[in-house]
């Protein structure tokens, strides 16, 4: 894991000495093509949600002509899309933060004790990288249901944190442990305890660690389908993948409008991506800014 | 890293130290707890479960010991399952591997909107598998908009079922599966390229060595990890693909198209067949077969990754 | 001063998780107000057959004033799998669709539905008939109330048949294959079929082996757990031999039943395509998918031709019978109300015009005008016997085998023997 175990003093911000300049015609030229590819299919979605059904059956691949506002307009103005937009939310959320809290509790054990078991510990989660949800999904499904957590958000929550834990921890562990020993030997001269250093120190300084982490569990949160698929059954609980998959079968005969939902589906987890890439990038750098 | 003149303030391990012992449990526990209980447990269950046939109603009661694991190691759908995944791990390392190393090279330049081209090529890793399958499902049907596409400018000549035709249904896969999780593989790299040193460029710029002698001579090596890294959450993501096929191929006809996965025969097989007990013991095989690819990958090729995540001090 | 907010933060969210963990859980408690709520889950997402519900469970609140009905349609590909696990989890709706046999009958062994023998209303066996009540018995009591029979056959499009000068529409196998030559001479795509949803296609082979398969073979069958019987292959071999004349539309394999207009019924209904092997809910749905979601004018049926040295009973129909039952946790005096509420002629008759298809109830029938279904309705009433589809009969887990071992079978994977053999590995699984 040596991407994230590069240790202080690695790579300093040349931020003042960051001069971008023009690339190459080349570069724009193989950018261009590239982000073709990549925005076609979802450019057809958008679009699609502006057009009528008679539109797309005549000509699947044309332009919207006339545009059409009501599809999108519909979504909107229903009450559907914003309960499952809020439902997402906080899975996504609870899910996030409890990733977050666990792992870095966790890993600061793990980095800063030196007990017997470390080590078992450390693989135990680890481990956890070569257990797919997808394997678990049968018995995980029984689990919930006797626990008594079926069409509850927290039945879905609890497993994902658990799932995302692994990641989570292999990332923060080499950030603790690049925190020099000589900030806890002063936290500790100044009558700091564990608890205290816990706090002051490692929570401040492995934030880039902690923000990393965090988008990719609330990406995966916000993405997940077959554990919300499984849990719940009650559209007051659906989250939006299960939502637009209910919405694409509940309007098959209506594509423009399933276009329409689907592609304000995206608008949230891409906006929350275009906020933070920077960081998600920084983080895995694990570039402690010390 | 210097050993200053005090002693490490790492306490040694004592085993009289019950205060340490404390800390250890308070910072520890919630996360085994959680752990422990929504992902080991389940597992073993899925080992329970696996020897009875069992149709989800109440306890388990009819013990058939091996049957269901002969049966699905008779079943020929298994089989070619498990084809289907090793061709989907094989070709998604081959097709996405070198493109994301192309692309990141790209991004990592200082150059003029390098931002927004980032984030435009990672807005397919961002939507979910679901708006994929409906979006691509849309677009490849066989009167769908790429061969509508295909007509209009005059190569209708190349129209497919896409996704009907059981020659063509895998590599129309491969494309959606490279096209959506290339981002990922690019953030990764661009992560590993970043944390080499600029230093090591400028002193080979100073050396005379052209971009592409650095490239191949510095980057790619220190890129190793980060590659070996990336390759092992590939494979077990390919292992346990089932979204993407689930919603673009439907509940039944992933194995006719030739784009079953184990986790998709699992749920026909299982949860879709009411039979739970034989949905088990398929999660049992996944679950052993990507256990011995990935202590296999770990020991061959990661050991020397892993091994820093632990030891004591500096290389 | 900075330490402390970044403490105050990390207990912030702690707090905010635990409470969200305790506090947003679905309500789904059963009394509103001192109502009692009734949840039914039905399959109709579009048009007036969602439309029917919803007046009905208006109608029927009138009626009752204590009782609250809550209505979810859920599409009808994704129902089995649903149902399933909301009554594996004990959290079923009260009131869900049943199609009887052997699926019905693992859901009556888990005690999972209400036997609602002695609250029939009486009046409804002679209208409803014990013939169609069967279909929800299982061991002489009842779990279920019929309210629409659903034999199958071909539906076609009678001006596309005139265009390609076919004058009465074929009774046998092999005019069926020269009609269909016939008809892909004009452009149009002969037979659709929706095989993504497998049951479609596995309707082909269903109709094969109620041709070549005595009555009695077929029940036996469900007793004898396997496929041994010699007509079971041969229907296989008669299906894999229709299928060389390449009857079905392009990407037939990927193409839907019911969602859309590039469905199969979508197809017919938008006239890309002269026939569709299906039940009597078919003119409903290709009603929903035609461009003014008005019925097809020229829609017409004929039944599934017959094929040489059967042992099938010519003129025998398979088809289904749809019907709804109570979960055993549901309120029985409110809920059995709502059955025989549904069940009743002025009801039945709603139905039938909103659904496009035939009644349960003898008495509702005379509703019926669309000319399809009176065709249908006229050798339902000739036919020597009635079979239920094969994979409602040997219940989800052979049925689910069954079906995709057709659908092999038609994207020329797999062989008739392969049929015979996936369903036998089925029986085994339990």
């Amino acid at each position: 894991m040596s991407v994230i175990l590069t240790k202080k003093g690695g790579r300093t911000d040349h931020k003042a000495a960051a001069r971008y300049r023009w690339g190459s015609p080349l570069t724009y030229l193989v950018a261009l093509v590239f982000i073709a590819i990549c925005l076609g299919p979802v450019a057809y979605i958008i679009l699609g949600g502006f057009r009528s059904n008679s539109q797309i059956t005549e000509s699947p691949a044309g332009f919207p002509s006339p545009w059409k506002f009501d599809n999108y307009l519909d979504v909107l103005t229903g009450s559907t899309f914003w309960q499952e937009v809020g439902n997402s939310l906080i899975a996504a959320t609870a899910t996030t933060v409890g990733v977050v809290v666990l792992g870095l509790m966790t890993s600061f054990v793990i980095a800063r004790y030196r007990f017997r078991g470390r080590g078992a510990l450390y693989s135990l989660f680890a481990a956890g990288l070569m257990f797919p949800m997808t394997v678990a999904i049968t018995p995980l499904y029984i689990l919930i249901k006797n626990l008594g957590l079926m069409n509850n958000l927290a039945g879905v929550i609890l497993p994902q944190i658990a799932f995302a834990l692994p990641v989570t921890i292999i990332i923060l562990v080499p950030f603790l442990r690049a925190i020099p020993d000589e900030i806890e030997e002063a936290a500790a001269i100044d009558g700091a305890g564990r608890f205290g250093f816990f706090f002051r120190m490692v929570v401040p300084l492995s934030i880039p660690g902690v923000v990393t982490t965090g988008i990719l569990a609330f990406v995966a949160s916000w993405n997940s389908y077959l554990l919300p698929l499984f849990i719940l059954n009650d559209q007051s609980t659906f989250t939006l993948p299960l939502g637009v998959q209910a919405f694409a079968s509940e309007y098959s005969v209506d594509t423009a409008r399933v276009l329409a939902f689907t592609s304000l589906s995206m608008i949230p987890a891409l906006i929350f991506f275009a906020l933070f890439q920077k960081r998600i990038v920084g983080g895995l750098t694990g570039a402690v800014k010390g | 890293m210097n050993t200053s003149p005090l002693t490490h303030a790492l306490p040694r391990p004592r085993s009289s130290n019950w205060r340490q012992r404390l800390e250890i449990l308070v910072f520890a526990a919630p996360a085994v707890v959680v752990f422990v209980s929504f992902v080991i447990l389940p597992v073993i269950m899925a080992g329970y479960y696996g020897f009875f046939r069992w149709k989800g109603y109440g306890t388990p009661s009819d013990f058939v010991g091996l049957d269901n694991y002969f049966a699905i190691f008779q079943d020929s759908a298994f089989h070619e399952a498990l084809i289907h995944n090793g061709t989907i791990l094989i070709l998604s390392l081959v097709l996405q591997g070198p493109l994301a190393i192309v692309l990141a090279l790209l991004l990592n330049q200082k150059i003029r909107g390098r931002a927004v081209i980032r984030i435009l090529i990672f807005v397919p890793y961002v939507i979910s598998e679901v708006i994929v399958g409906i979006g691509w499902g849309l677009l490849l049907q066989t009167d769908g908009a790429i061969n509508d596409f295909l007509d209009s400018v005059g190569l209708g000549a190349l129209k497919a079922d896409w996704l009907s035709d059981p020659q063509i249904a895998i590599w129309s896969l491969m494309v959606i599966i490279s096209w959506k999780y290339i981002g990922f593989a690019v953030i990764l790299f661009l992560a590993g390229l970043q944390s080499i040193p600029e230093e090591l460029f400028e002193a080979a710029a100073i050396d005379g060595a052209s971009y592409w002698q650095i490239q191949r001579n510095i980057t790619l090596p220190l890129l190793g990890p980060t590659l070996r890294i990336w390759a092992f959450l590939s494979i077990i993501g390919s292992l346990q693909l089932f979204d993407l096929v689930y919603i673009i191929w439907g509940q039944y006809v992933s194995s006719t198209a030739g784009t079953s996965t184990m986790a998709t025969y699992m749920v026909a097989n299982g949860r879709d067949a009411g039979s739970y007990g034989f949905g088990s013991a398929v999660a049992v095989v996944i679950f052993i077969i990507s256990l011995i690819i990935a202590l296999t990958y770990q020991r061959f090729v990661l050991r020397r990754d892993l091994a820093g995540a632990l030891t004591e001090g500096e290389k | 001063m900075k330490r402390k907010k970044y403490t105050a933060a990390m207990l912030g969210l702690l707090a905010s998780t635990t409470l969200l963990l305790t506090g947003c859980g679905a309500n789904t408690d059963t009394n509103t107000g001192g109502k009692t709520t009734l949840t039914l889950w039905h399959n109709s997402t579009t048009g007036e057959g969602k439309e029917y519900w919803e007046k009905t469970a208006i109608d029927f609140e009138k009626d009752n004033p204590g009782t609250v009905v809550k209505i979810q349609p859920i599409q009808n590909e994704d129902m089995d799998g649903k149902l399933q696990t909301a009554l594996n989890s004990g959290d079923a709706p009260d009131i869900f669709m049943a199609r009887g046999g052997g699926k019905l009958a693992d859901i009556v062994e888990a005690d999972q539905v209400l036997d609602i023998t002695d609250s029939l209303d009486p009046s409804l066996e002679g209208a409803i008939g014990q013939g169609v009540l069967s279909a929800f018995e299982v061991d002489g009591k009842l779990y279920g109330m019929p309210i629409a029979v659903l034999p199958g056959g071909i539906f076609y499009n009678k001006d596309i048949f005139t265009e390609a000068g076919i004058e009465t529409p074929p009774t046998t196998v092999s005019e069926l294959e020269s009609d269909s030559s016939a008809i892909k001479e004009l452009g149009t795509s002969a037979i659709a079929l929706g095989a993504k949803d497998a049951w479609p296609a596995a309707h082909w082979y269903y109709f094969f082996a109620l041709r070549n398969c005595s009555q009695d073979t077929i029940n036996a069958t469900a007793k004898a757990k396997n496929f041994n019987d010699s007509c079971w292959l041969k229907a296989g071999k008669d299906l894999e031999a229709f299928m060389q004349s390449e009857p079905f539309n392009d990407g037939a394999l990927t193409t839907s039943a019911q969602q859309g207009a590039g469905s199969s019924a979508g197809l017919v209904a938008n006239n890309k395509a002269a026939m569709e092997l299906m039940g009597a809910w078919n003119p409903g749905v290709i009603a929903s998918l035609t461009p003014d979601q008005k019925p097809l004018a020229s829609l017409s049926w004929f039944a599934f031709p017959e094929v040489t040295g059967g042992k099938g009973e010519p003129g025998a129909m398979m088809g289904g019978v749809d019907g709804y039952s109570c979960s055993a946790q549901a309120p029985k005096k409110e809920c059995t109300a709502f059955l025989n509420f549904i069940a009743q002629k002025q009801q039945q008759e709603n139905y039938a015009s909103a659904f496009h298809t035939l009644p349960a109830n003898k008495e509702a029938q005379q509703a019926v005008t669309d000319p399809s279904l009176q065709s249908i309705l006229a050798a339902y009433n000739d036919a020597p016997y009635v079979m239920v589809w094969l994979d409602t009969l040997y219940g989800q887990g052979v049925g689910n085998a069954l079906n995709s071992a057709v659908v092999d079978l038609l994207a020329q994977k797999g062989t008739p023997e392969d049929i015979v053999k996936a369903v036998n590995n089925a029986w085994t699984r339990g």
